[in-house]
C-alpha cells in the first residue's frame, strides 16, 4: 500500500477523526485492491521482454547467414516459430496465468513474423511490405482471441495500421479496405475491455490508439476527389468528439478519452488549415466530383456522426449546447457555400473558430477548468497568428489584437483563480 | 469456451502458421527442381528491408520493351515471354495481357511500371529483382560490380532464374562465372 496513505491513516486515528476499526477496513480495502498489481507489473514487463527477445530474433535472421546451407536456414525459420507455438499451447492447455499467455503470445507473433521473413530470404522472394504484413497480422489474429491478449491487440492496432499506410499511401495508392475488416475483427475484444476493465490503463491506451490509427489510415479512403479529403477529415473529427461525449467515456478522466481530446484538436487543425484562402481557391479552380469514392465515404461518415448526435439526443446525453458537436455540421454548409462564393465560407469559418475558442474559454470558466480555458484562448491566438500571414491588416491593428489577446490570457486566469479560492473559502 | 476447444482451434491456427512458410517453401523448391534456368543481364545495388534484412536490388537490362500499344495500366499483371539470344541470356520475346495459347516458350508473371509515350517503351517490373545478401557483402557487392564495369571488360554479371509456369525464383546471381557471394570475399582477399 502507498506509504502516504498509510501515514494518513495513523494520523487520522491520532487525531481522532477516525477510529481503529474504521482504520484497519480501510488498510484492508486498500490490500485487497492492490492484490493483484505486483502480477501485472509483472506482466508488463514480461510483454516487453518477449516483444525486444521478438525483434531480436528478426534482426539476427536478418543478418543473412551466408555460411549454412539452404536446409539450415530452413530450420532456423521454423525453430522460433515451433518454440513460440509449443509455449503458446502449454499455457492454453494448462491454463496459465495472463502474464504466461501475454508474453508466450507476442514472441509466437514475432516468431511468425521472423519466419516468413526469413523463408522469402532464402528464396529471393520480392514481396511488397504490405502483403508480408497483411499475412503476418492474418496468421496471428485468432490468438487475440485464444489467449484473450491485450498486448497482442496493441501490437495487431499498430501493425495493421502499418499495412494500410504502406498498402495506401506508399506502394501503389490502393485503398486498403482489409484493414476495416481486421479493425472491426478487433472490436469484440475492446468492448469488452469496455465493459469489464472501464478504468484499466490498457483501456485507456486503446480509447488514444483505435481513433489515432483511425485518423492516420483515412487518408488513404481518399480516392477519386483529394478535395472531399477536408470534409472527411472534419466529419471524422467530429465523429470522434461526439463519441467522446458519450457519458461512458466523457465521464472518465480527459487524458483518459482519447477520443474527445483527438476530436477537438483535430476539428480546431482543419478548421485553421481551411480559414486560409489559397487552399480553396485550389478546390474552386478543380471542380468536386460527386461520383467518386471520397465522397461516398464523406456521406458514410456523415451518417454515422450523425446516428451518435442523434442517439445522444434521445438519450438525454446532450444537455447544453456544445459548439464542438456541431462543428461538423456547419462546416458542411461552408463548404457548400464555398462552392458559390468562397470568400464568405471564408469568414464564416473564421467566424466559427473564433466562435469556438469563446465557448471554449466559456466551458473552462464555468467548470472551473484552467486547461479548457487556455486551451480556448490558445485557438484564438492561433487563428489571429494565421491571419498575420494571409490578410492586409495594419501592423498597428494586428500588434493591438495580439497585446488584447495577451491582456486576456492574464485577465481571465487571474479572475477565475480568484473565483475559485472564494469558493474554497465559503465551502 | 472450455480450454480444449480453444486448444483444438489454436492448433488449427498453428497448422495454418506452419502451412504458409511450408508453402512458401514448396512452391520455391518445385520451381528449382522442375523449372528452366534462364540466364539475365543486371546490374546490383543495395538497399535494406527493415525485416528481412540487406538485399541486392537487381536492374535489369531487359526491363524495358518496345511496343506501339499505349493502352497500359500501372501495376497491371502482363506475361513476358522469353527466348535465348546467341550468348545464352534471356531476352523478350513478345508481352501479353494475358497468356498466349500457342506460343510454347517460358514466360515470366510481372508487372507494369509505367508506359512512356516518348520512346513507344514499356517499363516492366520483373518478379525477382531482390537478391538477399549477408549484411556486410551487400554493398561490397554494389562495388564490386562496379569496379568490375571500370575494367571496361563486357557486362556479363547475370541472374540465374528459375521459370515454371509464369513462377520464379531467383537462385544465384554470376560475375564472372562465380556466384556473387564468393567474388566479393575474392575481392576483399585481393
Amino acid at each position: 500500500m502507498n506509504s502516504k496513505i498509510q501515514k494518513d491513516i495513523n494520523e487520522l486515528v491520532a487525531e481522532q477523526v477516525i477510529t481503529e476499526d474504521t482504520a484497519s477496513k480501510i488498510v484492508s480495502y486498500y490490500r485487497s485492491k492492490q492484490h493483484d498489481s505486483p502480477n501485472r507489473l509483472f506482466t508488463v514487463f514480461a510483454v516487453l521482454g518477449s516483444t525486444l527477445v521478438g525483434l531480436g530474433m528478426i534482426l539476427i535472421l536478418a543478418h543473412n547467414w551466408d555460411d549454412f546451407s539452404r536446409t539450415v536456414k530452413t530450420i532456423f525459420a521454423f525453430v522460433p516459430l515451433v518454440i513460440g507455438q509449443i509455449v503458446v499451447g502449454y499455457s492454453i492447455l494448462k491454463n496459465k496465468s495472463a502474464t504466461w499467455k501475454e508474453a508466450s503470445g507476442v514472441f509466437l507473433f514475432f516468431a511468425v513474423g521472423a519466419s516468413m521473413a526469413l523463408v522469402s530470404q532464402i528464396y529471393n522472394i520480392p514481396g511488397d511490405l504490405s502483403d508480408y504484413l497483411l499475412t503476418w497480422i492474418l496468421l496471428c489474429l485468432p490468438l487475440i482471441y485464444l489467449l484473450r491478449s491485450n498486448a497482442l491487440v496493441l501490437l495487431q492496432i499498430i501493425f495493421i495500421t502499418s499495412y494500410a499506410c504502406s498498402f495506401g499511401y506508399f506502394s501503389g495508392n490502393r485503398t486498403p479496405w482489409l484493414y476495416l475488416i481486421v479493425l472491426a475483427s478487433l472490436l469484440p475484444h475492446y468492448y469488452k475491455l469496455l465493459k469489464q476493465k472501464k478504468s484499466h490503463n490498457i483501456t485507456s491506451v486503446l480509447n488514444w490508439l483505435l481513433p489515432l490509427s483511425i485518423v492516420i489510415v483515412t487518408g488513404a479512403f481518399v480516392r477519386g476527389d483529394g478535395n472531399f479529403g477536408f470534409l472527411i477529415y472534419v466529419l471524422l473529427f467530429g465523429l470522434l468528439y461526439n463519441i467522446g461525449k458519450i457519458p461512458f467515456f466523457n465521464n472518465q478522466k480527459l487524458r483518459r478519452n482519447g477520443y474527445l481530446v483527438l476530436g477537438s484538436l483535430g476539428t480546431i487543425y482543419m478548421l485553421m488549415l481551411t480559414s486560409f484562402k489559397w487552399l480553396w481557391e485550389d478546390i474552386y479552380i478543380n471542380r468536386l466530383n460527386f461520383n467518386s469514392q471520397a465522397f461516398y465515404i464523406a456521406v458514410v461518415l456523415f451518417c454515422l456522426t450523425l446516428v451518435v448526435v442523434v442517439y445522444s439526443y434521445s438519450k438525454k446525453w446532450i444537455r447544453d449546447f456544445n459548439l464542438f458537436q456541431y462543428a461538423f455540421l456547419f462546416f458542411i454548409g461552408f463548404f457548400m457555400i464555398s462552392l458559390v462564393t468562397m470568400e464568405t465560407s471564408v469568414v464564416l469559418i473564421n467566424l466559427l473558430i473564433l466562435t469556438l475558442g469563446i465557448m471554449a474559454v466559456k466551458i473552462g470558466a464555468d467548470t472551473f477548468h484552467f486547461g479548457v480555458l487556455n486551451y480556448g484562448l490558445l485557438i484564438v491566438t492561433i487563428l489571429i497568428a494565421c491571419r498575420f500571414f494571409d490578410t492586409n491588416m495594419s501592423f498597428v491593428l494586428r500588434g493591438l489584437l495580439f497585446v488584447g489577446v495577451g491582456i486576456g490570457f492574464f485577465l481571465t486566469n487571474y479572475v477565475m483563480l480568484k473565483k475559485q479560492k472564494t469558493l474554497k473559502r465559503k465551502l | 469456451m472450455k480450454t480444449i476447444h480453444i486448444f483444438i482451434i489454436f492448433i488449427i491456427v498453428v497448422l495454418i502458421q506452419l502451412f504458409i512458410p511450408f508453402q512458401m517453401i514448396f512452391n520455391q523448391e518445385t520451381i528449382l527442381e522442375k523449372g528452366t534456368v534462364y540466364k539475365f543481364k543486371t546490374q546490383p545495388v543495395d538497399p535494406t528491408d527493415p525485416f528481412k534484412g540487406k538485399y541486392i536490388n537487381l536492374n535489369y537490362e531487359i526491363n524495358t520493351y518496345k511496343t506501339n500499344d499505349s493502352l497500359w495500366q500501372r501495376n497491371e499483371v502482363i506475361y513476358v515471354y522469353l527466348v535465348e539470344d546467341s550468348l545464352g541470356f534471356a531476352k523478350i520475346d513478345t508481352i501479353n495481357r494475358a497468356l498466349i495459347s500457342n506460343n510454347s516458350n517460358d514466360y515470366i508473371k510481372a508487372k507494369v511500371r509505367w508506359y512512356s509515350n516518348y520512346s513507344n517503351e514499356l517499363s516492366i517490373e520483373l518478379p525477382f529483382n531482390r537478391y538477399y545478401m549477408e549484411e556486410t557483402k551487400a554493398y561490397d557487392a554494389e562495388v564490386a560490380v562496379r569496379n568490375r564495369q571500370r575494367d571496361s571488360l563486357p557486362n556479363n554479371t547475370h541472374a540465374l532464374v528459375y521459370i515454371k509456369d509464369g513462377e520464379t525464383v531467383l537462385n544465384d546471381v554470376i560475375i564472372d562465372n562465380i556466384s556473387i557471394k564468393d567474388y566479393v570475399e575474392k575481392d576483399d582477399s585481393e
